[in-house]
């Protein structure tokens, strides 16, 4: 069904994965993802999301399947799967922002300690990306000085600076005050916009309208519908999306 | 606000408490008849009396014109030996001196044995302290390690070490360990004070690493940072904050433990202490002394850390 493609970015096959005390969070989850795509996740609360999109940079290992990410097996034997991280950048709801680090030294940290860049091209860089998330005046600042919103580009310019080719977004904007989450979506959407490929799991369903190339439904554990996003919004034709489209909008 | 009135009530009646506690401690040492002198103490711990310049040998003194070198002349012949400094002379220009003769006095501050015994408190402390940190470190990861054997390990080690009574644990370091690998006095002291307090510290360290969001260590590993880049410079510098009381509390505690290694010999604060009260007859004033600095060492250090912890909370 899912053709290996020299464009797919990140190929996922048959993906279970069965956490330790028995539950069954994903179920034979098979997506593959065209590099520039901007691939949004959506379903109801604890139907697997979180844990599909963190099998892609192994902060969970799968039970069983295949993912295979930028011609990388990810779970092959000479595979090191730090290395592979560094291209696959993440954010997450709870910003996870390092408390003891200023603003651009949260930036910097990655790229100096593991891609041992000389100090002066990461700043540079660090900079440039604090400006383009709109943070100029505040790179000085320790995380627990800025609004969640603001920490939130900052996590993102964190990931950025480690040059990635995929980012991974785990409910970027859910731990956000309503006028806050603006700010961060305008910044995934120049994101996008510049081709990066994405993946984001979201329940903003007017950015999943506006951006996505594609729209993934899952429940249960299952992923049950792949569409675009015209289609999957106004002509749904799975019974349990259209019962949750129904719950949502 | 009627707040004012009574935080004053309140002082006055911890200033009365104090008061009367401390006449309580003076009015039973009348009732055995005890008289306190604290003179007796000063010499042990810094000793001002002038030490006497005796001759080494037969010979003739010179005193220069200005009366500031004494020189001695032995008769067999040899090195003259010059004495500068003293504060007063006993002997004429041209006196004949015997061997053992006081010729002269100087004038100098020695310390005394219960200083001494605090300077070996100290260094016994301060080296047991670097080391169960060191030690401590490593167990508190093992202890969190994924790793079966590690973590079992690591678990044995701090249960057996807080599961025994230091005192027992230092003699056998002295008569097995130390006998086994031959290692001295203050060796065998050190290493038992180490390896008691790393077990503990190793508590500190697991709690203090615990503590940080598990969020911290996944951001850091999604940047691509191995495991121990991520514990280096994401979590162990958070948890270091967090650690700092219950370290404290845990160096103030070695402190004091420091003073059981007395029981194989190590003339610490304590033992120097049981030492003076023997020669001067004077138990109260000695134990007092050496209580207060014990306080003295524990204060500091406690100082210390909490000016550490102001510093640190600059990202809080
Ligand atoms: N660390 C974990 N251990 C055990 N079960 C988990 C863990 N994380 C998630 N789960 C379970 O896996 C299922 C999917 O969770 P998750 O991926 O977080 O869903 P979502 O992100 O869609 O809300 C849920 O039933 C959840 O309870
Ligand atoms: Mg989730």
């Amino acid at each position: 069904m899912h053709l290996q493609n020299a464009e797919d970015i990140i190929i996922a096959k048959d993906v279970d994965k069965i956490y330790p005390n028995g539950c069954h969070a994903l179920k034979k989850v098979s997506a593959s993802i065209k590099k520039g795509e901007v691939v949004v996740i959506i379903g109801p609360s604890g139907s697997g999301k979180s844990t599909f999109l963190r099998t892609l940079n192994q902060l969970e290992t799968i039970s069983s399947g295949s993912i295979v990410i930028d011609q990388v097996d990810m779970y092959g034997k000479n595979t090191n799967i730090n290395k592979l991280r560094e291209h696959v950048g993440m954010v997450f709801q709870s910003f996870n922002l390092f408390p003891h680090k200023s603003a651009l030294h949260n930036v910097m940290m990655a790229p100096l300690k593991v891609s041992k860049r000389a100090k002066s091209e990461v700043e540079e860089h660090a900079r440039a990306l604090m400006k383009k998330v709109g943070l100029a005046e505040r790179m000085n600042n320790y995380p627990s000085q800025l609004s969640g919103g603001q920490q939130q580009r900052v996590a993102i310019a964190r990931a950025l600076c480690m040059k990635p080719k995929i980012m991974l977004f785990d409910e970027p904007t859910s731990a956000l005050d309503p006028e806050m989450v603006g700010e961060v979506l305008d910044v995934m959407k120049s994101l996008a916009k510049e081709g990066m490929t994405m993946v984001v799991v979201t329940h903003e369903m007017g950015f999943a309208r506006e951006v996505a190339d594609r729209v993934l439904f899952m429940e249960d554990g299952e992923l049950l519908v792949e569409d675009t996003p015209d289609k999957f919004f106004h002509n749904p034709t799975h019974p349990r999306l259209q019962r949750f489209l129904s719950q949502v909008l | 606000m009627q707040k004012q009135p009574n935080q004053m009530l309140w002082q006055g009646v911890y200033l009365a408490v104090v008061i009367i506690f401390c006449s309580v401690v003076y009015a039973s040492s009348k009732h055995i008849n005890y008289n306190w002198n604290w003179q007796r103490v000063v010499p042990y711990l810094i000793n001002t009396e002038p030490q006497s310049v005796r001759a080494p040998f037969d010979g003739t003194a010179k005193v220069s014109t200005d009366d500031k070198t004494l020189t001695l002349v032995p008769d067999a012949g040899g090195e003259p030996v010059v004495v500068k400094k003293f504060s007063a002379i006993s002997v004429n220009d041209g006196d004949l001196i015997f061997e053992g003769d006081q010729v002269a006095t100087i004038s100098n501050w020695r310390i005394g044995p219960i200083t001494e015994g605090m300077i070996t408190t100290l260094e016994i402390s301060l080296a047991s302290l670097v080391f169960a940190v060191i030690i401590g470190l490593f167990i508190g990861l093992g202890r969190i390690s994924r790793n079966l054997a590690i973590r079992q390990l690591c678990i044995t080690y701090i249960e057996i070490i807080r599961g025994t009574p230091l005192l027992v644990q230092i003699f056998i370091f002295y008569f097995f360990i130390g006998t086994v690998l031959s290692l001295d006095r203050f060796t065998a002291g050190v290493a038992s004070l180490a390896v008691f307090t790393a077990a503990y510290v190793a508590e500190i360290v697991r709690s203090g690493i615990q503590s940080i969001p598990p969020g911290q260590m996944e951001a850091a590993r999604s940047l691509g940072m191995t495991y121990v880049q991520a514990m280096v410079n994401v979590i162990l510098p958070q948890a270091f904050k967090r650690t700092l009381p219950p370290m404290a509390g845990q160096f103030i505690n070695l402190i004091k433990d420091s003073s059981l290694v007395s029981v194989i010999s190590i003339t610490d604060l304590t033992k120097a202490g049981r030492e003076v009260v023997s020669a001067t007859f004077a138990p109260f004033e000695v134990w007092f002394t050496v209580a207060l600095l014990y306080l003295v060492m524990t204060g500091a250090l406690s100082w210390m850390i909490q000016h550490l912890e102001k510093k640190l909370a600059a990202s809080d």
